[in-house]
């Protein structure tokens, strides 16, 4: 039933007016189904260029992504998305707006029935008052929440998420990433949606995935998996002040601005 | 708000002095029917005091206020100047009393008045609104269409529509059908316009998100983009219902038999200005109602823009 995904000799080219542009140069890697795994690169790297041919809404000049053995062509119905931006309709409620997501996806659902759905995951992302509110009436965070949880209730088995916390402040990130990590996580007893999770901030990066593939920049590629050693079920506030956390991470750091001390041409990067 | 800012305000002092001035004896011949324009003035003041017992906000208050005075103002310099010391020629200007007692008297051929030119508004405005979106809708999402046809609609939407009623005369049956299809042109052509520009302006971002949750054309059409561009059709439809009025009073002025635009032309052909005013006032009415239900349904439908 879950999904797993091959990034097959993925090349993408952009050519503008007389220049061209490699956004992706032969990146190639799989996904078990059931993981989670972060994409993590510097702004340039193509990490939201390899997603949005995940996505369905661009495609690659060379190389293709299959799911489950069968090349992506296009959008589908097995992939939930959530965008750092606009996943939310502005003139639908927060309750519309997840009972029009199911409604793509589960077509012989009534509308009461699809409402129902769309109340018991916005009960499970904390929102149920705020249900009647417009996106515009809701903060940053709230409009992220409400992204999970349709991009939930559409009970894909993949889920792509873009940056989704990136433009949330501090505070709040850390609550999301929290209940992100909760939701996917579970009681243990369902299976795990297969996660592909595009960021840039090493301890998101690491709080919530199996493993994390870092990229780099001009032209982008795939640098280094590395697998988190981790185990589940996952606590913040035990795991980063473990030794390990801060090895771990540290490893990571080095393996990140390694690349942007190299493209500067220094041997210290002061952080 | 204090009891005192409640009683004492410009609005109340301009009735009593205009409850004052109907002592003053007439200078004119004949019947004011005075007792008309005092009614009227009482119904607004009993308004007026229903409306400060039960205000809560103070500056909704002084807008109301600051409208009746307006009114008042205008009641006591128009008695002055008619009934009172026959300033103004009398067959011209006539008492208020007179055109209030007129409206009332013509009360139902005013009411059909009414019903002629606003079923023509209806009929023309809507037509061109479920034709011109839908096309819009689609002219604007097939890019290579939608830019020609852009340019096709702003030549014909240059032509002022007015100029299209003599043509319309020759071209069409009726009268009726010749306003219907001048309102139909001065709506379409900026309805239309607006649309594919809502089209074409919808962000990427939203389309994006409606793809990926694997909308049909259909649905992308019509419960994506046509919502997100909505603000910018009712920007077309706001300035179709503006000029349509315009229109409307014109052609009923060239040559119908019914409608207000008739209805003022006629009397005014006739030398009855106290008909003349009465027409004037009632399509002032009509038309700050409909623009007031408009702007309503467009709130509505805009809630969710802040």
């Amino acid at each position: 039933m879950l999904s797993n995904i091959e990034v097959d000799n993925l090349t993408v080219n952009y050519t503008a007016k007389n220049h061209s542009f490699t956004a992706l140069e032969d990146v190639s890697f799989s996904i078990e189904a059931g993981e989670f795994v972060s994409i993590i690169g510097s702004s340039g790297c193509g990490k939201s260029t390899l997603l949005s041919i995940l996505e369905g809404i661009n495609t690659p000049t060379k190389g293709e992504i299959r799911i489950d053995g069968k090349p992506i062509n296009g959008t589908g119905t097995d992939r939930g998305v959530v965008f750092q931006h606009y996943s939310l309709f502005p003139w639908m409620t927060a309750r519309k707006n997840i009972a029009f997501g199911i409604k793509q996806v589960k077509k012989d659902l009534s509308k009461s029935e699809r409402l129902n759905i769309a109340d018991k995951f916005l009960d499970k992302v904390g929102l149920e008052e705020f249900k009647d509110k417009y996106p515009s009436q809701l903060s940053g965070g709230m409009q992220q929440r409400v992204a999970i949880a349709r991009a939930l209730a559409m009970n894909t088995d993949i889920l792509l998420m873009d940056e989704p916390f990136g433009a949330i402040d501090a505070k709040n990130r850390t609550i999301l990433q929290e209940l992100l990590l909760k939701l996917w996580e579970g009681d243990g007893t369902q299976e795990k949606k297969t996660v592909v999770f595009v960021t840039h901030d090493i301890d998101e990066a690491i709080l919530l995935s199996d493993r994390i593939i870092m990229m780099t920049a001009n032209p982008g590629k795939v640098r280094k998996e590395i697998p988190v050693p981790f185990e589940r079920p996952r606590n913040r506030s035990e795991l980063v002040q473990t030794s390990e956390y801060g090895k771990f991470r540290n490893k990571l750091i080095n393996l990140f601005y390694g690349d942007i001390a190299e493209k500067i041409g220094g041997n210290e990067v002061v952080l | 708000m204090t009891a005192k800012k409640r009683i004492i305000h410009l609005a109340n002092i301009l009735y009593l002095v205009f409850l004052l001035i109907q002592f003053i004896p007439n200078s004119l011949d004949g019947e004011t029917y005075s007792l008309y324009t005092i009614v009227f003035a009482s119904a607004i003041e009993v308004l007026v005091i229903v409306v400060s017992i039960f205000i809560k906000k103070e500056k909704g208050f002084h807008l109301f206020t600051d409208i009746v005075s307006f009114i008042y103002g205008f009641l006591i310099l128009w008695t002055l100047l008619t009934e009172k010391f026959n300033v103004l020629r009398a067959a011209l200007f006539p008492p208020m009393g007179k055109v209030f007692h007129q409206f009332i008297a013509d009360f139902d051929k005013i009411v059909l008045n009414i019903g002629s030119s606003i079923g023509i508004v209806i009929e023309g405005y809507v037509l061109a609104a479920i034709i011109a979106i839908p096309l819009g809708l689609f002219l604007g999402w097939s890019i290579r269409l939608g830019s020609a046809a852009t340019y096709v609609s702003k030549f014909l939407g240059a032509i002022p529509p007015i100029v299209y009623i003599p043509y319309g005369i020759a071209l069409l049956p009726t009268f009726r059908s010749v306003s219907v299809f001048v309102i139909f042109l001065a709506t379409f052509w900026p309805v239309l316009a607006s649309t594919m520009s809502g089209v074409l302006n919808v962000e990427k971002e939203v389309i994006d998100s409606a793809k990926v949750l694997n909308v049909n054309k259909f649905t992308m059409l019509f419960s994506v983009i046509l919502p997100s561009a909505l603000p910018q059709i009712f920007i077309g439809c706001n300035q179709g219902l503006s000029v349509s009025f315009i229109l409307l009073t014109s052609a009923e002025m060239i040559g119908a038999r019914s409608g207000l635009g008739y209805y003022v032309k006629n009397y005014s052909d006739l030398g009855d200005y106290t008909r003349t005013i009465v027409g004037l006032l009632v399509i002032g009415v009509v038309v700050v109602a409909i623009s007031f239900l408009f702007n309503k349904l467009q709130n509505h439908l805009l809630k969710w823009k802040r």
